[in-house]
């Protein structure tokens, strides 16, 4: 017994050895490399490398990037930065993947607090850093303060907390309006139900103060953990005090056990916010189909946001298999960079920066440009969002509402919101 | 709004049982804190999973396959990893969170950080005093009574149990006594560990199946056989419910702190332990030497 | 000229004659020699980083093994002190503008307050109550730290932090002396009278009660030593990390505290650091293939664990050197006679 034991650790250390020595660097000619840095073995950091792998893939075949008069081809670099788990661990990934892989670029980035810390190690190496994960306000507030040493940042995807308020406001209102027409019921009642988290706070405190205002109650508010496994409590309390809505924020996993349970104990109340794991693909499987007419704010759905998103989508699915979550932006990501580079005809970070300031793109979730503080801009005409709801297992674009009825937005494949049917059939007259 | 809090507090309070029983069963017969307790919960709902989805066989049939699979790995690895350091206290921890570790791991590995879901063997839900109660809530509460029973009529009325129990207050003397020590450790273990198991089919399902999901529970089970006296199986069955109350008194009285029931539930255990240092039913230790 | 080179023989002798007769102390001059000499060879911030990171938390473990090695007080909410020094440092450090050198022992403060909180109530705990007990106290902090955002920053934390330094190299030089000079500290409390007491309480507390020791003291003495160390720890992480955040109080960061400690060896200060020098660079070396670096680190430390239960360099201590019957000093093992009173080593 002892004997094999002792076999096995020196063979896991003569392993460990020959991985070591056969990862030399593999030389190539007049390359970029970018790293594609993201908790890797979760939905968002594989899709933050399956939209930069998609993007690559596609620049390299068209010849690769214009510097000067050289074309450059890209060349992508896995940063796993073990995220979820480890903030050193992230910090240490990037400072390793600046000074050991050398890579010249970084985009990617989820969990706040992870993100602030990689945010500071790419200042220090004054590395241009393109955010496609993490939705604080105060990534971008930091470029504002300090600019000489933030201006690195920018972030692409997704909108910050405060536009992601404006659209739940609108969502809310949509779904209201339904519940005023076909169950008569006048002033809805709305139970708050967001994680306690920091981005969540100040859309809970918007909707306390307007939904009086717009023809809603607020009966409650109700704060669980973002890790929470189990909400049926919360679920039990809200139906209790008679809520007509369920106003939801959430980014954490706790969002599917709280799909799972409200469709399970078919919670009479139309489920109307943010759930970000409602915007993956794997949502339907991970509450066995209990998700049903669950709604959220989503960055993709197959509907025509610009004439880019369809065939993304297409290609993506064709080469990963999977629908895009908002962190494959990194998709959008490579090619502003490839742009900026470009315009600047170097690869000076200076310049570069210099140029990503004046992108104006149509991209595949709408017109990037950035705000002064390197943030999303929002608003009709730029990114607005979209809002989904999930139907029979298909995920479809209900907000902007189909015929253009907000801002004249109206796109093609969009579908009217549905109730729930034990909704409609508790509350219904 | 008391039904509602009666009827949560009792089924929370049931899932939170059926997850310490097996715990407190180990610690108090071969005084081994198994901090891979609801790692092998989590590897049992995965197997489930597996069993069912994957190969697309009878969810019932896929649980039994599960529990037997679960306990064989565990048995094992009392045998191969825990049993060689048990004189090490500290080891045992290490090693133990170990493999909880390695387990977390391989899951990753196997079936990536996707959230999925556990197919359980009943859906829908029942109204019971105006409270809406899911089939699988209910089906955990009696399941963890049923076990509870079984667990006490097993350690009091056979010849095994007593074998376990005179292990549990003295290894040395029960060995001088004619009980093989070590085979009654194994079969404990075993026990614990299906019992884990069971939970995982029966508690998974509430929940969303993702490699971090034995992490939580842990912290509750550690705060619930403390709370009701590490080794005292009634003890863990009260503390499962005073917590679950705990909890659920919380979601329903402070809403907008509903984040803090775990941390609510911890400070409970923290008064009763400073009030009673060896918990609720729990033996005050002799001075151990 | 006569005293200095008298001083300078009897140094010399010293070093000879305590240094370099055992060769564990030989391994430790040569790894002290090593990180000081290392910026000389190469200054790559990266694994200047790495190794400042393995500095921090070789004080943090070495502080763990303090009071759980040798007091046998079982600790599972080690990270509580390490996250309150955290969340001082960079209250002090963000809103009243202290310099790092005045919030660090500031936050070391706090820390060493929150042994006193955690020590007096937990002192009738014994045993896995204790651990259990301790356990609970961090997850509550974060609770509430999540309870006030306005001040905590809730999950987002504390950022934008002065460096400790503008150059890695002084970072990395001021964390690397700390560290050694910590760890001597420690290592001789452990070796001193106090040390003895608490080597005592941990082997059968009523008989040291019973000769007169007042253990509640000693108990307590050692949760705000442990706090006040690891508490350093927590104030050199956020100026070098720039972040305190929920995370410095995660459950993880404890256990990581235990398998470092337990792992090196415990209940000897060095083994905890040895503990974290090989774990944290090993984690950094399996990042050629991530998806399975978490993997090999459980399985290396429960293989070496089922070899070495008393850890590493215990057993590899117990291997190169043995202990005089007699006057209980350590020699290498090759001697046959003990190098101070000549006993038969057999």
């Amino acid at each position: 017994m002892k004997r094999v034991m002792k076999g096995a650790i020196i063979l896991l250390l003569a392993c460990l050895v020959g991985v070591a020595t056969s990862c030399g660097p593999a030389a190539a000619a007049k390359e970029i490399k970018i790293g594609v840095i993201g908790p890797m073995a979760y939905v968002q950091g594989e899709h933050h490398w399956y939209g930069a792998l998609l993007a690559a893939e596609e620049i390299n075949a068209q010849g690769g990037i214009l510097v000067g008069d050289e074309w450059y081809q890209v060349t992508l670099v896995k940063v796993d930065s073990n995220e979820m788990v480890s903030v050193p661990d992230a910090a240490s990934a990037m400072e390793r993947a600046i000074t050991v892989d050398k890579v010249d670029f970084l985009v990617g980035g989820f969990r706040t607090e992870a993100v602030f810390a990689m945010q500071d190690v790419a200042m220090d190496y004054a590395k241009i850093f393109l955010g496609c994960g993490a939705s604080t306000p105060e990534l971008c507030t930091r470029v504002a303060d300090d600019y000489d040493r933030y201006k690195y940042w920018f972030r692409v995807t997704p909108m910050n907390s405060t536009y992601l308020g404006s659209v739940d406001f609108m969502l809310l209102g949509m779904v209201a309006e339904k519940i005023r027409a076909e169950l008569g019921i006048e002033v809805p009642k709305v139970a708050i139900l967001a994680e306690k988290a920091v981005w969540a706070d100040p859309i809970v405190a918007g909707a306390k103060q307007l939904l009086p205002a717009i023809g809603m109650e607020v009966v409650g508010e109700w704060r669980p953990s973002p890790t929470a496994t189990d909400v049926t409590a919360e679920l039990s309390a809200i139906e209790a005090a008679g809520a007509h809505m369920i106003f939801t924020s959430f980014s954490g996993p706790v969002g599917v056990p709280y799909a799972a349970q409200w469709g399970e104990l078919e919670i009479p109340a139309a489920s109307v916010g943010i759930n970000v794991e409602a915007q993956k693909e794997g949502f339907w499987d991970a509450t066995g189909g209990k998700g049903n007419y669950e709604m959220t704010m989503n960055t993709y759905a197959r509907v025509n946001i610009t004439d880019e998103t369809i065939p993304f989508i297409d290609r993506f699915i064709a080469r990963v298999g999977e629908f895009p979550t908002y962190s494959a932006g990194t998709y959008e990501a490579l090619y502003i960079l490839k742009a900026a580079i470009e315009r600047a005809g170097t690869l000076d970070s200076d310049a570069v920066v210099a140029e990503l300031e004046n992108t104006d793109r149509i991209g595949t979730a709408g017109r990037t440009v950035f705000t002064s503080d390197h943030d999303v801009t929002w608003g009709p005409g730029y990114v607005v969002g979209l809002g989904v709801q999930w139907q029979d297992g298909e995920m479809k674009c209900v907000w902007p509402p189909p015929g253009g009825e907000w801002e004249g937005v109206d796109y093609e494949g969009a579908v009217d919101y549905i109730l729930p049917p034990w909704m409609v059939e508790a509350w219904g007259p | 709004m008391i039904e509602s809090i009666i009827i949560n507090g009792l089924t929370s309070g049931g899932v939170y049982a059926l997850l310490a029983i097996g715990f407190s069963l180990i610690f108090g017969v071969a005084r081994i804190i198994n901090l891979a307790h609801t790692a092998f919960y989590m590897l049992a709902a995965y197997l489930i999973f597996t069993f069912a989805s994957f190969l697309g066989l009878n969810p019932l049939l896929s649980v039994i396959l599960s529990v037997i699979a679960v306990t064989i790995i565990g048995v094992f690895s009392y045998k191969l990893v825990i049993n060689p350091v048990r004189e090490h206290e500290t080891a045992i921890l290490i090693v133990t969170i170990a493999l909880a570790i390695i387990i977390q791991e391989v899951m990753l590995m196997a079936f990536g950080g996707h959230p999925r879901v556990v197919p359980s063997l009943v859906s829908g839900y029942t109204e019971i005093l105006g409270a809406k109660v899911a089939y699988k809530q209910l089906l955990a509460f009696g399941i963890a009574l049923i076990i509870l029973l079984c667990t006490w009529a097993l350690l009091l009325k056979t010849k095994l149990g007593i074998a376990v129990r005179s292990t549990a207050q003295d290894r040395e003397v029960a060995n001088l006594m004619g009980i093989n020590v070590a085979r009654t450790g194994m079969i404990t273990m075993g026990m614990a560990v299906a019992l884990a198991a069971i939970a995982g089919a029966l508690v998974a399902p509430l929940r969303v199946l993702e490699p971090g999901m034995w992490m939580h529970p842990l912290v509750m089970v550690l705060a619930i056989v403390v709370l009701g006296g590490l080794g005292s199986i009634k003890g863990s069955f009260v503390g499962a419910f005073i917590l679950g109350f705990a909890e659920t008194l919380v979601v329903f009285l402070v809403p907008m702190g509903a984040f803090l029931k775990g941390a609510v539930a911890l400070t409970i255990m923290l008064i009763v332990i400073l009030i009673r240092p060896e918990g609720l039913f729990g033996v005050a230790f002799e001075e151990e030497r | 000229m006569g005293i200095i080179s008298g001083y300078i023989g009897r140094v010399y002798k010293q070093f000879t004659g305590e240094i370099l007769v055992l060769p564990s102390r030989t391994v430790a001059l040569l790894f002290c020699l090593t990180l000081f000499l290392l910026p000389l060879i190469t200054a790559d911030p990266y694994i200047l980083r790495i190794l400042i990171l393995a500095s921090i938390f070789a004080i943090f473990a070495a502080s763990w093994d303090l009071l759980s090695g040798f007091t046998g007080q079982m600790n599972f909410g080690h990270a509580l002190f390490f996250g309150v020094a955290a969340y001082t440092s960079a209250l002090l450090n963000l809103h009243i503008g202290l310099p790092h050198w005045l919030t660090i022992p500031l936050g070391a403060l706090a820390a060493v307050l929150a042994g006193l909180v955690i020590g007096v109530p937990c002192l009738r705990l014994r045993g896995p109550y204790l651990a259990l007990a301790t356990l609970a106290f961090p997850l509550i902090l974060t609770g509430i730290i999540f309870a006030i955002p306005g001040i905590t920053g809730g999950e987002l934390g504390v950022s934008g932090i002065d460096r400790l330094s503008g150059s890695r190299v002084i970072e990395y030089y001021i964390v690397v002396t700390l560290m050694i000079s910590l760890g001597f500290v420690m290592w001789k409390i452990t070796d001193s009278k106090t040390g003895l007491l608490f080597h005592a309480i941990r082997e059968d507390e009523v008989a040291a009660r019973a000769s007169g020791i007042n253990t509640t003291r000693y108990k307590l003495l050692a949760f705000c030593l442990s706090g006040l160390f690891a508490g350093i720890a927590g104030g050199l992480y956020v100026h070098f990390m720039r972040i305190a955040g929920p995370s410095t109080l995660a459950l993880m960061l404890s256990f990581q505290a235990i398998i470092w400690a337990i792992f090196g060896g415990i209940a000897t200060i060095y083994g905890a650091i040895a503990g974290v020098f090989i774990l944290v660079p090993l984690m950094e070396f399996l990042r050629v293939m991530p998806e399975i670096r978490m993997l090999l680190f459980a399985i290396i430390v429960m293989l070496v664990l089922l070899f070495m239960p008393e850890g590493l360099t215990t057993w590899v201590r117990d291997k190169i050197e043995k202990e005089c019957p007699r006057c209980k000093l350590r020699n290498l093992a090759t001697r046959k006679s003990c190098r101070v009173c000549r006993a038969d080593l057999g």
